[in-house]
């Protein structure tokens, strides 16, 4: 769609949507100043200029520093050496490293998701709506927390796994080692699968079930049809769910973290991770040059689905309530039904098990009665650190998901429901963190925090990592705010005006009080994702302004496992408690619309 | 005074010109209906009198009050128009109960809350939805929706009342009702309202006055029996049903008595006969002259100067009360609108006239525009 002019009555575009009419307040003089063009000018203008300072600026900074010779804040000259070094044969090993190990979970990732999805939105499994909720409940389990976890079980000395196997078998091998190719892509796709999951049962749910029972009165058989129709309609949301699911592969930090590195497996989030922290002295050029060059891949992969998308989404999605067609199972709707309850035991019950077991007793991997002990929650409780990084977490995490959600709120109100001039660069700066990971963001707020201006002391302070949430979190707060927007038509606004209420009694009666369950809803999530959030918080960090994502890994790091249990179980309690309000929530939300 | 003017009324999107210098008074109490086919204009000066489209020429006023005026760059936003709006998807707010949608304009106007609780029931009462008042609003049929949006749309006696095509969502029999009931009602409280539809019988069965749109113009102006019977241009006739609409050449004009009509006497191919204008043709010049297929009389006796034709029956469809029939002769072929009980049967001979004061003439220049 072309940009679109409209300052007061000036020609719009050609192809502005003929259908959509969105509220264009004018200018006149009983107008008050959102409607003014200098107040929306203004307007427009701090929008751009806080979202530039979000996504641009690093993102500008992160190019400038991977040509600067020294570290961040030093004089230095300008040179080529940072991609020199990248372009190594050891990197070549890394990139395959990371796209193989990406490639390894989407596949079986993308192939459980599915299967899940058609057991409860298509089948008469029981308990359907209960094992959606269980099923997704590993997506919003900090990845670190499992990460943690998975590391006791799967360990090759003491792991619970093992230890069963060879109680069970007599034996003294251990047939599982977490620290290895297979150990990474076994926890990658224990939070990627619910992630797909959740993208694509709804395109199963909503589907239309006369275009699936048309086929059927054609003679098609069942197995036809859904081979034939269901699968090529669902490809559109498979496709794209593929691609995103390899992104974030790609970007993953904390299962290579804790499974590669200690089996010498490195991936390029890990690799610029070494580089920056694990370094005789810390090479900041290579490793921004890297992240550069990480980002840009990104950026293709980004395009190349875009293309591979286009045209391609077929509205069987309408706002219609249907019923799909649901698969009488018959007897082996047990069967699918233990298959989700099995998912949901690997996936949550071992691993929180392992956190619940670990917390009490003295040591990891000695679990017998003697040893049973609640010096760990004491140690805990009177550990400082660990209080500091809670508050700073649950600071970060109200004001961030807060401000996130403001921010997306804001602007997908203004590309969505106004043609204002601008709205469409304002749409793409939001948009720019979608394809930086979370570790080369982190590098391009090292530099553009380092390059501000003396006066400006944000380095070193939470307020930097409370930017980079906000960075990272605008995506999804847009689009979330975005879809919110888009169900309610512009009548609902345009009758409100009409028949008396100004702008803003109509924002805040009608679009606000229609909108916040979304808001709600997109505010959780937000604030999963910060809680969550380890790597650009362990380069942003410094000492008084730790979250607990990095405090748990230095614990890690410590041998400390037993009271990262304690705290990881705190954790999860708050995972659980969040996810009950927002389910709650979305529920209300359903009854009401 | 008029309750709307709109003078000289211009809209453009870019390159398109969905409203094109629009004239149109409405008078308070009168019902007056923007009728044409889809993409016509009709919702774009409907949103511009509303406030929610600005035009780009133009001057709009309602009541004494100049809303807006394009070329002194005057706007009055739509919340200070003291209007009453009737949305084609009703656009009750999803979040608010029955009585919290049409209690919204007085509280907006902060009224008092016993002012605000004896408004809205005594308004929930004239569209018998006050028994409803507590439901929440999704929990609503079509029809009930529709009320709530009149109720809505005139608890705080708007000065016009707008409705754009409000019974397009209802089925066929509660169309009827809803639109009679309306009727009734903008009668007994004579408000002043402006209706946009595209179809045609709503139109006449609803309207004191019809204006007919096509592209961005205004054809016609007129009471509903005007625009039936007296178009002033083919394409206004066509837009009605299918008309049989005649060439022919007049023979003799003049004056009709007591009318500010003129009687024509026309020649066709092969026929003849009287037929009315509003204006003055020259004898020779061509014309078009349209027969309602209703007005088509079978087997009568032709009055003296009355249009008739015999010829054989080429299709008849049943439709219930009247029998859809075709005759073709000598290369016209004339659709009747005839009554079932007749039992006319393709193949058959019949004679067919036209009563006096059936036959309408145009001027073909302005059909052929
Ligand atoms: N916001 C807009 N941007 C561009 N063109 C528009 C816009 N709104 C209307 N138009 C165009 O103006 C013309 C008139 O539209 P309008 O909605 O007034 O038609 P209508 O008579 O109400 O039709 P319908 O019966 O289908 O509702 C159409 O050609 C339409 O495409
Ligand atoms: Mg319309």
């Amino acid at each position: 769609m072309a940009v679109v002019a409209d300052a007061g009555g000036s020609p719009d575009g050609k192809f502005a949507g003929a259908l959509r009419r969105p509220l264009t307040p004018k200018t006149g003089i009983l107008s008050h100043i959102a409607s003014t063009s200098l107040g929306r000018n203004i307007g427009i203008g701090i929008l751009l200029l806080i979202l530039s300072f979000l996504t641009l600026y690093p993102l500008s900074m992160l190019f400038y520093g991977s040509l600067h010779s020294t570290p961040p804040g030093m004089a230095g000259e300008f040179n080529l050496d940072g991609y020199r070094q990248v372009l190594s044969a050891e990197n070549v090993l890394i990139l395959i490293n990371t796209v193989g190990i990406s490639f390894a979970k989407t596949i079986p990732a993308i192939t459980l998701a599915v299967l899940l999805a058609w057991i409860c939105a298509r089948t008469d499994t029981p308990g359907r709506g209960v094992l959606e909720v269980l099923i997704t409940l590993p997506f919003f389990i900090p990845p670190i927390l499992t990460a943690m976890a998975w590391g006791m079980l799967g360990n090759k000395q003491v792991g619970v796994i093992n230890m069963a196997w060879q109680w069970m078998t007599g034996t003294t091998d251990s047939p599982i080692n977490v620290y290895s190719y297979g150990g990474i892509v076994w926890h990658m796709m224990q939070y990627s699968t619910p992630f797909l999951f959740l993208f694509i049962v709804d395109s199963f749910r909503a589907m239309d079930p006369s275009l699936e029972e048309s086929s059927r009165m054609c003679g098609a058989s069942r197995w036809f049809t859904f081979r034939r129709v269901t699968f090529m309609l669902m490809l559109p949301a498979i496709v794209s769910s593929f691609m995103l699911s390899l992104i974030r592969g790609i970007e993953s930090f904390e299962s290579p973290l804790f499974f590669g590195l200690p089996a010498g497996i490195t991936v390029i989030t890990t690799e610029i991770y070494n580089a920056i922290n694990h370094r005789a002295t810390p090479a900041y050029q290579y490793a921004t040059a890297l992240s550069f060059a990480i980002m840009a891949g990104m950026f293709l992969l980004v395009i190349w689905q875009w293309i591979l998308l286009r045209g391609r989404s077929y509205t069987t999605v309408t706002g219609k309530g249907y019923s799909p067609n649901i698969t009488k199972l018959g007897p082996w709707r047990w069967v699918t039904f233990s298959f989700c309850i099995l998912f949901f035991i690997i996936t949550v019950v071992l691993p929180v098990g392992q956190l619940a077991v670990g917390s009490f007793f003295k040591f990891f991997g000695f679990y017998s009665w003697d040893m049973l002990t609640l010096d760990h929650y004491s140690a805990v409780m009177q550990n400082k650190d660990f209080w500091r990084s809670l508050s700073n977490t649950m600071l970060l995490g109200l004001l961030g998901a807060t401000a996130t959600m403001i921010l997306g709120g804001i602007i997908a109100y203004v590309t969505v429901r106004t043609r204002w001039r601008g709205r469409k660069l304002i749409d793409a700066l939001a948009w720019l963190p979608w394809m930086m990971p979370g570790m080369v963001l982190g590098v391009g707020f090292l530099w553009a925090f380092a390059m501000l201006p003396g006066p400006i002391p944000i380095y070193g302070t939470i307020w930097a990592l409370l930017l980079a949430y906000m960075a990272l979190g605008t995506p999804i707060s847009v689009r979330v705010m975005s879809s919110a927007y888009h169900q309610l038509s512009f009548d609902l606004e345009e009758c409100s005006r009409v028949h008396g209420a100004s702008w803003w009694q109509t924002l805040w009666r009608i679009l606000i009080a229609l909108a916040w369950p979304s808001f709600a809803v997109g505010w959780v999530l937000t604030f999963f994702g910060i809680i969550r959030e380890l790597s650009a918080s362990i380069l942003l960090y410094s000492v008084g302004s730790e979250v607990l994502s990095v405090t748990l890994l230095k614990l890690w790091a410590n041998g400390q496992a037993e009271q990262v249990s304690v705290i990881g179980l705190m954790m999860m309690l708050l995972v659980i408690f969040f996810r009950w309000v927002q389910l709650k929530l979305i529920k209300q939300r359903i009854s009401t619309l | 005074m008029s309750a709307v003017l709109v003078e000289d009324v211009s809209r453009t999107f870019g390159d398109v010109i969905a409203v094109n210098r629009v004239n149109l008074k409405v008078e308070r109490g009168e019902f007056v209906t923007l009728l044409g086919p889809s993409g016509c204009g009709k919702t774009t000066t409907l949103r511009m009198v509303a406030g929610l489209e600005q035009n780009t020429g133009g001057r709009i006023s309602i009541g004494d009050r100049v809303v807006s005026d394009a070329e002194k760059g005057f706007f009055v936003p739509p919340d200070h128009r003291q209007l009453g709006m009737v949305f084609q998807s009703y656009a009750i707010w999803p979040h608010m109960t029955v009585f919290d949608n049409v209690a919204y304009p007085l509280r907006i106007r902060r009224k008092s809350k016993a002012e605000i609780e004896q408004r809205v029931m005594a308004t929930l009462r004239l569209v018998e939805m006050d028994k409803f008042a507590q439901r929440p609003a999704p929990a609503l049929s079509g029809g009930q929706q529709q009320r709530v949006a009149i109720a809505r749309a005139l608890v705080f006696e708007p000065e016009v009342l707008l409705l754009d095509e409000p019974l397009s969502n209802l089925d066929a029999r509660l169309r009827t009702q809803m639109g009679d009931e309306f009727r009734a009602l903008q009668k007994r409280l004579g408000i002043t309202s402006l209706y946009v539809t595209h179809d045609q019988e709503e139109a006449m069965a609803l309207s004191d006055r019809v204006v007919v749109m096509h592209g961005g113009h205004i054809l016609q102006i007129g009471a509903p029996e005007e625009i039936y019977q007296r178009p002033v241009s083919r394409m206004v006739a066509a837009f009605f049903g299918s008309p049989n609409l005649l060439d022919a050449k007049v023979s003799a004009c003049e004056p009709e008595a007591g009318t500010r009509y003129f009687q024509l006497t026309v020649n066709g191919n092969g026929w003849q006969g009287k037929a009315r204008a509003s204006e003055k043709f020259e004898p020779g010049e061509s014309v078009l002259i349209l027969v309602r297929p209703e007005s088509v009389r079978v087997g009568d006796q032709a009055a003296d100067g009355a249009l008739s034709w015999t010829g054989k029956i080429v299709s008849s469809i049943f439709r219930g009360p009247r029998t859809s029939i075709a005759i073709e002769t000598s290369g016209v072929r004339i659709n009747i609108e005839a009554p079932a009980i007749l039992g006319l049967k393709v193949g058959d001979q019949v004679k067919v006239a036209v009563p006096a004061g059936g036959a309408w003439a145009i001027r073909p220049e302005d059909a052929q525009k």
